[in-house]
């Protein structure tokens, strides 16, 4: 992939909003990242930290009120998504732009089968006749490893397992052939092997259509095997954004760093495995200043972490950071970042 | 490794059997929700076939010297004719034409019995004036060769005006001729209860089914919706919880014509908010299911989300509501004919219930009993119904959903 090639998605200074009885609180602020065609950005962060909302936000999921977009421009294809309206945004929904959920246990419909509900997708955003969509969704099913895929079309989605259901939301979402895939903890409740199985799948179809891939995942060893570039995010802003094996070879956030040290490695004593200290703080509740100093190791009692936000700023070649303590970081303002990486296959 | 991959991509071994399905095999397994469900349908039988079950015009008749006639079928109304094309088609299509949905069984019936109804409105004539008794005083003059009667050789308003003079006056109990007696006019009471039946399941479907459009739409709206919609939807709700439909009927009776199309339409418009509150909770809960965000995040429009994903998860406890309304309905408007207010030239278990009051605190046991028994079983029916559903429905007991 060429560097200078455009951004599919370029999310610049979204703010996010919500009213809630207690006040206004933004628990997602200045957050800017960009994906190219056929990459996979992966959002990591503790939970609570404002991913699923900033991706919803995106397919402009979220409910408003009481979700308002104070600042920012999502641009998706040069088109600005917090200014389409309602049907413009159906349009975009499912065809341009596909997303997946958590649980695939509860995403499918109960009362209607599989069938019924890619067919029904697929109808809505392609002129097919109801043959041609039967043969869209029968395709669509083997596409996804499904076996006997006119037989599952009649299955209900209680009858099948939970790596399946998966794998029918991957084949609803991918039925349009979406430029982007927004996908949420894809795999989070499933088990180990069908993890690898739905990750490997995505992988394979992201080559086959040069589909991006918005990842949202806590899971550091998902980030390290699926993504082209990785932005880390803690209390609703980014604080690293970098390519994946910058992430990993030379973090620069101290909130990385103890990210990335509270992984268990092989061979590791598990005893002296690393945790953060603290705790998340809540959007109603966010420190001034640079929002992990109550919990950052490297502050050091420095008055500029609690007075001042530090932006994030280009400190390494393509490494963007947040941190007054990092090395080399820029005094220079910053400028709008955007890592355009994808990884080599071997 | 290879081995568990297969195994999980293997399905469930069971065949698709859809929830609804699940719901209503469970309902089935309750003896008491099969007595109701086999009452209710004796209750349609009647309503349905009242016609050829109670009738004083013979199904076929053949006078001296001349050939079969049948008085019966010159006779019915075209709503008659409805009910019977609905009986005799509609419901075996209803039930046996597996190879089509439900949904598509359900518009064929529809597209048989609107014609037929329209067709008879516009061609079939019934005689206006009708002289039940002519039959019977044919055939004790002798100038009926044969006949073939229904099982009850009486119409619901036959006063059996053979009998100028009757003695003992009326009512009759309980004889040969009269099976369950008669009320105070001469009319039969077993043609009368069957007859009535048409008006139960009329009542109870029709302001039942008001009811739960409106409950869906302000229901399905304030859950979807929330914040200011459920709001002022709540407030409207409150406010309707507080009519009470009986007082509204009353005062309604005493000022107009007593009409049983807007009888209904008063109970279903006062006895929506159960149903509301119903539909309200479930589209609270299912609004931020993954599924429903799944369906918004596919581009459905709005209303699609709402009726079409939404909805068919919210029918089943809707259901429950409606067994229950259903009950309502049918008590509401006994309790008007029995206080006789309801409706005037039509036969109905309220009204006959009304006729047990004799003179002087008297009391005509055989019209007490019989449609005292008919409310009770039905409403008692529609109650087991309903709590046999609500229990099918009810996760904790079965596991859930998915
Ligand atoms: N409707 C809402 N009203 C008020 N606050 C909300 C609403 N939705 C989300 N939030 C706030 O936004 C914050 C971020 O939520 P989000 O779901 O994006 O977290 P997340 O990073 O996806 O966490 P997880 O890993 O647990 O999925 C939460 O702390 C929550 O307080
Ligand atoms: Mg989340």
């Amino acid at each position: 992939m060429s560097e200078q090639s455009k951004p599919l998605l370029d999310v610049r200074n979204l703010a996010i909003a919500f009213q809630t009885d207690s006040g206004m609180i933004r628990p997602v602020d200045d957050v800017s990242f960009n994906i190219y065609p056929g990459q996979t950005l992966s959002l990591v962060g503790e939970s609570g930290c404002g991913k699923s909302i900033s991706a919803m936000s995106i397919l402009r999921l979220l409910p408003s009120p009481p979700a308002t977009y104070p600042s920012g421009q999502i641009l998706f294809e040069d088109e600005d998504l917090l200014c389409a309206d309602e049907s413009r945004m159906q349009k975009i929904r499912g065809s341009r732009i596909a997303m997946i959920f958590q649980e695939p246990m509860t995403s499918l419909n109960p009362v209607f089968t599989v069938g019924e509900q890619i067919i029904e997708a697929i109808t809505l955003h392609q002129h097919v006749n109801s043959r041609q969509a039967r043969d869209i969704a029968a395709q669509a099913l083997a596409d996804v490893g499904i076996a006997d895929p006119l037989r599952r079309l009649a299955d209900y989605p209680h009858q099948i397992s939970g790596g399946m259901r998966q794998r029918v939301m991957i084949a609803m979402a991918l039925s349009c052939r979406p430029r982007l895939l927004i996908a949420d903890e894809p795999t989070t409740a499933l088990d180990v092997t069908i993890q690898a199985q739905i990750l490997e799948l995505l992988r394979k179809l992201q080559e086959e259509t040069n589909m991006a891939i918005l990842l949202i995942t806590h899971d550091l060893g998902v980030v390290a095997e699926n993504s082209d570039a990785v932005a880390v995010m803690y209390a609703g802003k980014i604080v690293e954004y970098a390519p994946v094996e910058e992430i990993f070879d030379r973090p620069q956030h101290p909130y990385t760093q103890g990210l990335l040290a509270s992984v268990p490695k092989l061979g590791q004593d598990v005893e002296r495995l690393h945790t953060i200290e603290g705790t998340v703080p809540p959007p109603s509740n966010f420190p001034t200043g640079c929002r992990f100093h109550p919990r950052c190791p490297s502050m050091q009692g420095d008055p500029q972490c609690r007075n001042v936000i530090p932006n994030l700023r280009e400190n390494l070649p393509g490494h963007w950071c947040a941190c007054h303590h990092a090395e080399n970081y820029p005094t220079a303002p910053a400028t709008h970042p955007t890592v355009a990486h994808t990884r080599q296959y071997s | 490794m290879s081995e568990q991959q297969t195994i999980i991509d293997q399905p469930l071994a069971s065949p698709p059997v859809s929830w609804s399905r699940q719901v209503a095999r469970r309902t089935l397994a309750r003896p008491l929700a099969r007595f109701g469900i086999i009452w209710i349908s004796i209750v349609a039988f009647c309503a349905i076939f009242a016609p050829l079950l109670a009738n004083s015009h013979p199904i076929a008749i053949k006078m001296q010297g001349e050939g079969w006639t049948s008085p019966l079928l010159r006779h019915l109304t075209p709503a008659d004719i409805t009910l019977l094309v609905l009986g005799i088609v509609g419901v075996p299509i209803l039930f046996l034409a597996r190879w089509w949905s439900l949904s598509t069984r359900f518009l064929v019936v529809m597209g048989i019995t609107l014609p037929t109804l329209i067709l008879s409105l516009i061609f079939v004539r019934t005689p206006g004036t009708v002289v039940y008794e002519w039959y019977r005083q044919a055939e004790a003059d002798g100038r009926v060769e044969q006949v073939i009667r229904t099982p009850i050789p009486f119409s619901p308003s036959d006063r059996l005006r053979d009998h100028p003079n009757p003695d003992p006056p009326y009512p009759w109990p309980p004889s040969r001729e009269h099976w369950l007696g008669t009320d105070i006019n001469g009319q039969d009471i077993a043609s009368n209860m069957i007859h009535a039946c048409r008006i139960a399941m009329a009542v109870g479907f029709i302001s039942t089914g008001i009811a739960v459009v409106i409950g869906v739409i302000v229901g399905g709206l304030m859950g979807y919706f929330s914040g200011l919609a459920d709001l002022l939807g709540m407030r409207l709700v409150e406010i309707f919880a507080s009519i009470p439909t009986i007082y509204l009927l009353l005062t309604f009776v005493a000022y107009y014509p007593r009409n049983i199309y807007i009888i209904m339409a008063i109970i279903g418009a006062t006895s929506w908010v159960g149903d509301a509150r119903f539909v309200r909770a479930e589209f609270l809960k299912l609004r931020n299911q993954d599924f429903v965000q799944a369906a918004v995040a596919a581009g459905l429009p709005l209303p699609r989300v709402l009726f079409r994903h939404i909805l068919p998860n919210a029918v089943a406890p809707l259901l429950v509501s409606v067994s229950f309304g259903v009950a309502g309905a049918i008590m509401a408007e006994s309790t008007l004919s029995f206080l006789g207010l309801g409706l005037v030239d039509e036969a109905s278990w309220g009204r006959l219930l009304d006729m047990a009051r004799g003179e002087g605190g008297g009391f005509r046991w055989w019209i007490a009993t019989f449609p005292g028994m008919a409310i009770f079983l039905t409403v008692l029916s529609y109650n087991f119904i309903g709590e046999a559903l609500r229990d099918a429905l009810d996760p904790k007991l079965y596991g859930g959903k998915a």
